[in-house]
């Protein structure tokens, strides 16, 4: 009877240990997973910061077609980019806050809400793509491996309002900046491949990679490349990012 | 019109499409994998501009024997019409400091199968000014954009009226002084914005805007909240009646947006023509609304469907009534040579009956697809727009193809159908074929 009640004691204690570990331990995962995501963000984006973007359309024949804009972000959900050129495009701008994405064009002389899975250039970049926001603020990290040089952060949207609903990143362990982010939809299809390469100092502690290459198994042939310049903090008001602030926007360069 | 002629304009039009697939269609330019990206190249200069150069040729079946035909006074001979038009549009601004100058030129000439026309119009000329991020002011001519419609804006009191089907181009302005405050918030409301707009009508400025000798007043307070941008605007002076207006846009996700606009005109004034020939100005309150949606299909269709309630608008009969005084006027210019009765629909025609969607219930859809079959910056698509009342229509298929920097070439055709004393039945064309070409520079 004392060993039987002994025996129930300790089959419980060691349960409760094990179910306690194995709390604890996914608890830490999620912890890492989180905390690497948020030291990726930092890394590849200030807190607030202004730069300027080239963003080039490849076709299969070659052809290519390029884009300029000018950047302002500032805090986790605030974007807004200005296109430079080409003169067909030159004085729109893109405004993001949180989920709320405009398109203000000079000749229409109002802001359009639009969608962030259109594309206001054309090609494999999307609006989400180019008003980027940090990826903390749109996922959560949902298991991470460790791939002896790397981290995979397999990582899962908040909300369907989100244009991915899955991500993996591969992170690099030495400075904590993604390489290869692979973008699927919910149906659970890859619809594309970020690449992340050069890594440049924009100095004042900004290090970070300058280049990005995109590919769709949806696109055969086609790809797009962004090239990031003068990538530098800058204090902005949160006024600027506005829909009365867009059609001025040039003003803060 | 004939079944043989509509075949023929069916067909060119169908060719024309044709051509321009074959002429776009991407050709073979092989260039090297390096990307540079020099970007004091694009240093911030003081003095700024730019705009377009535009060449379109139209080409269009007349609608012989419809109420807008006879009003034309100057009759072309046979049933077409060629147009081939130039327009030349430059903006720019000059930024020192806290103050910009700001203007927006546009001059166009055209020479049809009748006579040569050219006009040449300020669109915007004003001076900014911006101390803070937080406000603004201006001064000059401006132009005014108010409301979340595409195709219609009942709520845009200082709107100059648009073309549906080409709601993007650039519009006039009116000379106003302008004040603008702007707070963002953390929480549910995000933002808030403060517009005044003060916009007098006197001998020379802003005469067409109303009642000369009288200082206008616009107010539109602008507000994020939870998500959703919410206008609430009021204009009130005596150029035209007070009015009350509300719009509205929200993404309810990632591929969907709605949008709405209301507007309220407690003395809302209306020439209608009487049963005997006369005209009245009647008044009474009106409640215009809009409500539209725009969304992105999987197969990347993006289409915009609007529905528009004008209810300061003509019915049926009181348009019917319009038409019948057509006819009148031409039975009466045949029989006794008097055109007594034309002048005078042609003078309730500019009162408001031949003004464009002068009816009251309109449902409007623009289908655009972009980029299918893998072909960059190529974009066909489809304008509707439908009278609920009279059941007519017009439709344009459309191509655009931007692929060719910083040139943009647009194909359309515009075909109009309606049974007798239908708004689109009645037009002065009935098909269009048109071709645009525009450089920007």
């Amino acid at each position: 009877m004392l060993c039987r009640q002994l025996s129930k004691t300790v089959s419980k204690a060691i349960l409760l240990a094990v179910l306690s570990s194995c709390f604890l331990i996914s608890g830490a995962l999620a912890l890492d997973g989180n905390e690497i995501l948020r030291q990726v963000d930092r890394n590849m984006q200030p807190e607030s910061y202004e730069m300027y973007r080239k963003l080039i359309n490849i076709e299969p024949d070659g052809k290519k077609k390029e884009f300029v804009f000018y950047t302002i972000k500032k805090g986790l959900d605030k974007v807004v980019a200005l296109f430079l050129s080409p003169a067909s495009e030159k004085g729109r701008a893109t405004l993001r806050l949180g989920d709320n994405m405009w398109l203000y064009i000079p000749n229409v002389g109002k802001p359009l809400r639009i969608t962030s899975l259109q594309s206001v250039v054309g090609g494999i970049f999307n609006n989400s793509d180019i008003l980027r926001l940090d990826y903390q603020v749109e996922y959560d990290v949902e298991k991470i491996t460790d791939q002896e040089e790397s981290f995979l952060l397999k990582l899962k949207a908040k909300s369907t309002s989100v244009a991915y609903d899955r991500l993996e990143m591969k992170v690099d362990k030495k400075n904590l900046l993604p390489t290869t982010i692979e973008c699927y939809a919910i149906s659970g299809m890859l619809i594309k491949t970020l690449h992340y390469t050069k890594i440049e100092d924009f100095g004042d502690g900004v290090v970070r990679p300058s280049m990005l290459e995109t590919d769709s198994p949806l696109n055969k042939g086609y790809r797009s490349v962004m090239i990031f310049a003068k990538v530098r903090k800058k204090e902005l008001a949160d006024e600027v990012f506005t829909l009365n602030y867009m059609p001025r926007v040039h003003e803060l360069r | 019109m004939s079944c043989g002629r509509e075949q023929k304009s069916v067909f060119s039009c169908l060719a024309l499409i044709a051509a321009g697939l074959l002429f776009f269609s991407p050709s073979p330019v092989h260039a090297a994998e390096e990307f540079s990206f020099d970007v004091d190249e694009l240093e911030k200069k003081n003095f700024e501009w730019g705009g377009y150069a535009e060449l379109k040729w139209e080409h269009m079946y007349l609608n012989e024997g419809s109420a807008f035909e006879i009003l034309n006074p100057s009759k072309p001979s046979g049933s077409t019409l060629d147009r081939l038009s130039g327009t030349l549009q430059i903006d720019g601004s000059y930024l020192g400091g806290i103050t910009s100058l700001n203007w927006t030129l546009k001059a166009s000439g055209q020479q049809d199968n009748l006579d040569w026309y050219d006009q040449a119009d300020i669109f915007e000329a004003y001076v900014g000014l911006k101390p803070t991020p937080r406000l603004a002011a201006s001064l000059g001519k401006k132009s005014y954009k108010w409301g979340k419609g595409y195709a219609w804006n009942p709520a845009g009191f200082l709107n100059r009226p648009k073309d549906p089907d080409d709601p993007e181009e650039a519009l006039e302005g009116y000379t106003t002084v302008e004040l603008d405050l702007v707070k963002s918030f953390a929480g549910k409301l995000q933002t808030a914005a403060l517009t005044t707009v003060i916009l007098p009508v006197w001998n020379e400025i802003n005469e067409e805007f109303g009642e000369i000798n009288n200082v206008n007043l616009a107010v539109k307070l602008y507000l994020l909240y939870k998500d959703t941008d919410i206008d609430l605007i009021y204009y009130t002076g005596n150029s035209r009646s007070s009015r009350y207006g509300l719009d509205f846009a929200k993404n309810l996700a990632a591929n969907f947006e709605i949008h709405g606009e209301l507007a309220y005109l407690p003395n809302q004034e209306t020439f209608v023509l009487q049963k005997d020939g006369s005209t009245l100005l009647r008044e009474r309150s009106a409640l215009s609304g809009l409500i539209g949606l725009r969304y992105l299909s999987e197969n990347n269709i993006t289409s915009i469907i609007e529905y528009y309630h004008n209810d300061s608008g003509y019915s049926t009969g009181e348009m019917d009534r319009f038409y019948q005084l057509v006819v009148e006027g031409e039975n009466q210019l045949y029989s006794s040579g008097s055109d007594l009765l034309l002048d005078q629909a042609r003078d309730v025609s500019r009162k408001g009956y031949g003004r464009p969607q002068s009816g009251r219930n309109y449902l409007y859809g623009r289908f655009t697809q972009q980029e299918p079959f893998d072909i960059l910056y190529f974009t066909p698509g489809l304008i509707t727009i439908y009278n609920l009342d009279d059941l007519s229509f017009s439709i344009s298929p459309e191509i655009l193809y931007t692929g060719f920097t910083n040139w943009e070439m647009r194909l359309r055709c515009t075909f109009r159908e309606g049974s007798s004393f239908t708004e689109y039945d009645e037009k002065l064309t009935h098909s269009k074929l048109e071709l645009r070409l525009r450089y920007f520079f």
